[in-house]
């Protein structure tokens, strides 16, 4: 029987949701006469679904019919579900479509891997070729690059795409080798090492001569699964921190690992997805990319987990209590970074404006600091820091002002979605989910507050 | 010196006056140009008024009212003295800042123009100031709206021309103009606020900002035009992942008052 657009659209998009990556940032272009679609820098958010996920791309596999059997994966070859594949025509047209309507901000377009990867890369190109050749389609298009394409279709992808991306799927080859056999190391690094290298050498280009061809100018990103395998936080963060360097990538993407399957090899069909350890992995990713943390200084081999209950930050700040406080009038611009309620805009606003007066309290509360947890941990004009109060009392004072809100949010019934595992457990064994919220809460601010 | 100020005769320079807080009111016509006149009349009284509205927000009040004509060479000079005297970077963050929709915008502008003026173009940096503090509030919660209706618009094709309706809190259709123009150059759509009653009409590769006199009312979407606000809605709903179901991120993310004018919230 045939199918319907609207079967296909759903199988097809089911297959893709669980790829993190949607963002349409990087690229900036205005449409040209005669074309249409921009690219907008910051990136775009069209709708946001029920679990708060942002929808920028129209983001569908090209084809859900797989000859893989990697056993994380909804799309394996050995897994009894409905199957679909667009026509390369049927995609572009339905790509403008919904661009035209302003529902979309481009395309991400991924793939299982149909007859070869070489073959699927093809039929990737096919429908790219259309919309940027035939509907002069100027949007933004994020492309998988499916492990194993020879690198001659990679180039030619890159060349229409504005982003690609390869994902590294588990953080270390062990892992790799165990749960999806057809994809080795090789890969996935080496379609991700000709990225680098080809992006670098058109962004010379594009330095000699504008109007020279550009090769994927929003760079590459990159997503692995966290929860499926045994890694530590310390190896994924490592790992990040070499990728950002090395492959000079853009963004690296975590999925908390949700259970589709069952398989002595993986977490158990109940297990929860880890979403408050993803939700740490993007705080550090972020101290990465933004507050020029090194991921030695955030993790190390004597404490290589997260802390549940502090954010990266917070944690760092409490660990190096000696440097603080520091002066917000003076202080260098790295060190404002890592001033806990301190952020990169309200640093960069206190840079501008401590040069035409020198700053106080009210001053800093309305450019937006959190005095609540930063107040510990600065001076300024009139201000000669906090005083939490002598021995352990004090310690106290200072853990609960830090703590992290968002993992004992949760109400009367319901628990935080960033619940620590430690409440989880209460409540399963029976405890009313805010009692135990309270429980371990007060755990944790006696724990935080002797290591102080 | 006692000698001294008798020498000076108030008669002859009348002592500067100070900068002091009145009790009226100003009205005027609520354009930008009208704003600026405000601003010279301000200055030139050295007076803060207690309010400064247009007709729309005139209420009963026990203050006389001072009704400010709109002087297009007034209006000038004042808009040259802000590049001159102040800097690009305040030009454009009070022109913006009008926009807002705000209700004492007008008066939170004037106070920090008076602190401006008195202290040159550095005063824009000074963002934890009292004065200062509320324009890049307003300058947030404008860019935020615009960086949300910017994805948020959704078109609607009626026979080739494409139609859209939103409801913004800020007079935001100046600012969308230039992302939407030039993302779609080569269509024809029109975008209706039907908060503020403008439209932004695109047509034949030009852009024309219009206020309305009586509310527009746009025609039901075609069969066509429903099959694919179908696909989009079915394409939304598959993407949920039902294992991190999350209400408060969308709520936070996409407030309930931008629902009305989506398709895909439509039964959410």
């Amino acid at each position: 029987m045939e199918q319907s657009l609207m079967d296909k659209l759903t199988i097809l998009a089911d297959s893709a949701k669980y790829d993190v990556a949607c963002t349409s940032s990087g690229a900036s272009r205005a449409a040209r006469a005669g074309s249409i679609g921009s690219c907008y820098a910051p990136g775009c958010c069209h709708a946001f679904t029920a679990d708060g996920r942002c929808v920028s791309l129209l983001k569908v596999l090209m084809t859900n019919c797989c000859s893989f059997d990697c056993s994380y994966c909804v799309n394996r070859k050995s897994n009894d579900l409905p199957r679909a594949t667009f026509s390369p025509r049927e995609l572009a047209e339905l790509t403008m479509e919904f661009y035209r309507r302003n529902y979309i901000e481009g395309l991400f377009l991924s793939s299982a891997v149909l007859v070869s990867p070489d073959y699927t890369t093809e039929r990737m190109l096919a429908v790219l070729r259309l919309l940027r050749g035939q509907y002069h389609f100027g949007g933004y298009i994020h492309a998988k690059a499916i492990p194993g394409t020879s690198p001659e279709l990679l180039e030619q992808l890159g060349y229409l795409a504005d982003r690609l991306s390869v994902n590294i799927e588990l953080p270390s080859e062990k892992s790799l080798s165990l749960l999806a056999p057809d994809k080795g190391r090789h890969s996935i690094f080496r379609p991700m090492k000709q990225i680098a290298v080809s992006g670098a050498a058109s962004r010379e280009e594009v330095a000699v001569s504008r109007k020279a061809p550009r090769f994927a100018p929003a760079g590459q990103s990159t997503q692995m699964i966290v929860g499926a395998s045994p890694e530590t936080d310390y190896h994924i963060l490592q790992l990040t921190e070499g990728l950002y360097q090395k492959y000079n990538l853009k963004r690296v993407f975590y999925s908390a690992y949700i259970p589709v399957t069952e398989d002595t090899r993986l977490p158990a069909l109940d297990t929860k997805p880890p979403l408050l350890r993803e939700h740490r992995l993007y705080q550090a990713d972020w101290l990465l990319r933004f507050y020029q943390f090194k991921a030695d200084e955030i993790l190390d081999q004597n404490s290589p987990n997260f802390n549940p209950y502090l954010d990266p930050k917070c944690n760092w700040a409490v660990q190096h209590y000696g440097l603080f406080p520091v002066d917000v009038n003076r202080a260098p611009f790295e060190m404002l970074l890592r001033v806990p309620g301190i952020g990169p805009k309200s640093a960069r606003r206190i840079w501008h404006a401590r040069k035409q007066a020198s700053l106080g309290l009210d001053e800093l509360r309305r450019m937006g600091v959190v005095l609540k947890r930063a107040q510990y941990f600065i001076t300024c004009n009139g201000f000669s820091g906090a005083h939490p109060g002598q021995g352990s009392a004090g310690r106290e004072r200072i853990t609960r002002a830090l703590i992290d809100p968002n993992v004992f949010s949760g109400g009367v019934e319901q628990l935080s979605m960033f619940s620590p595992p430690a409440v989880d457990k209460l409540v399963a064994q029976g405890v009313p989910p805010r009692a135990a919220q309270r429980m371990i809460r007060e755990e944790a601010v006696q724990c935080l507050a002797r290591a102080l | 010196m006692s000698g001294q100020s008798a020498v000076t005769p108030a008669a002859i320079s009348p002592a500067p006056r100070r900068l002091h807080d009145a009790d009226l009111v100003y009205l005027y016509d609520g354009s930008f140009e009208g704003f600026l006149c405000c601003v010279f009349e301000s200055f030139l009284q050295h007076e803060i008024p207690f309010a400064i509205w247009t007709p729309e927000r005139e209420t009963a009040t026990l203050y006389p009212i001072r009704e400010i004509a709109t002087d297009h060479a007034r209006a000038q000079r004042v808009f040259a003295s802000f590049g001159k005297k102040l800097g690009a970077e305040t030009e454009s963050l009070v022109t913006r800042d009008f926009l807002s929709g705000r209700e004492d915008k007008e008066l939170l502008l004037l106070r920090f123009l008076h602190l401006a003026f008195a202290l040159g173009p550095g005063t824009v940096k000074r963002m934890g100031h009292p004065d200062v503090a509320p324009l890049y509030e307003m300058k947030k919660s404008l860019d935020w709206e615009v960086d949300k209706f910017q994805g948020f618009v959704r078109f609607t094709e009626y026979d080739g021309m494409l139609g859209a309706v939103i409801h913004p809190k800020n007079y935001i259709l100046p600012l969308l103009r230039g992302h939407f123009c030039g993302r779609f150059p080569e269509e024809n759509f029109m975008i209706y606020d039907a908060v503020h009653q403008a439209v932004l009409l695109y047509q034949n590769h030009k852009a024309t900002l219009t206020e309305l006199a009586a509310p527009l009312e746009l025609p039901p979407p075609s069969a066509r035009e429903q099959e694919f606000q179908a696909l989009w809605k079915q394409f939304y709903d598959t993407l949920e992942i039902k294992a991190r179901h999350n209400e408060t991120g969308r709520m936070s993310h996409c407030p309930k008052r931008f629902w009305q004018d989506m398709p895909e919230m439509q039964g959410c």
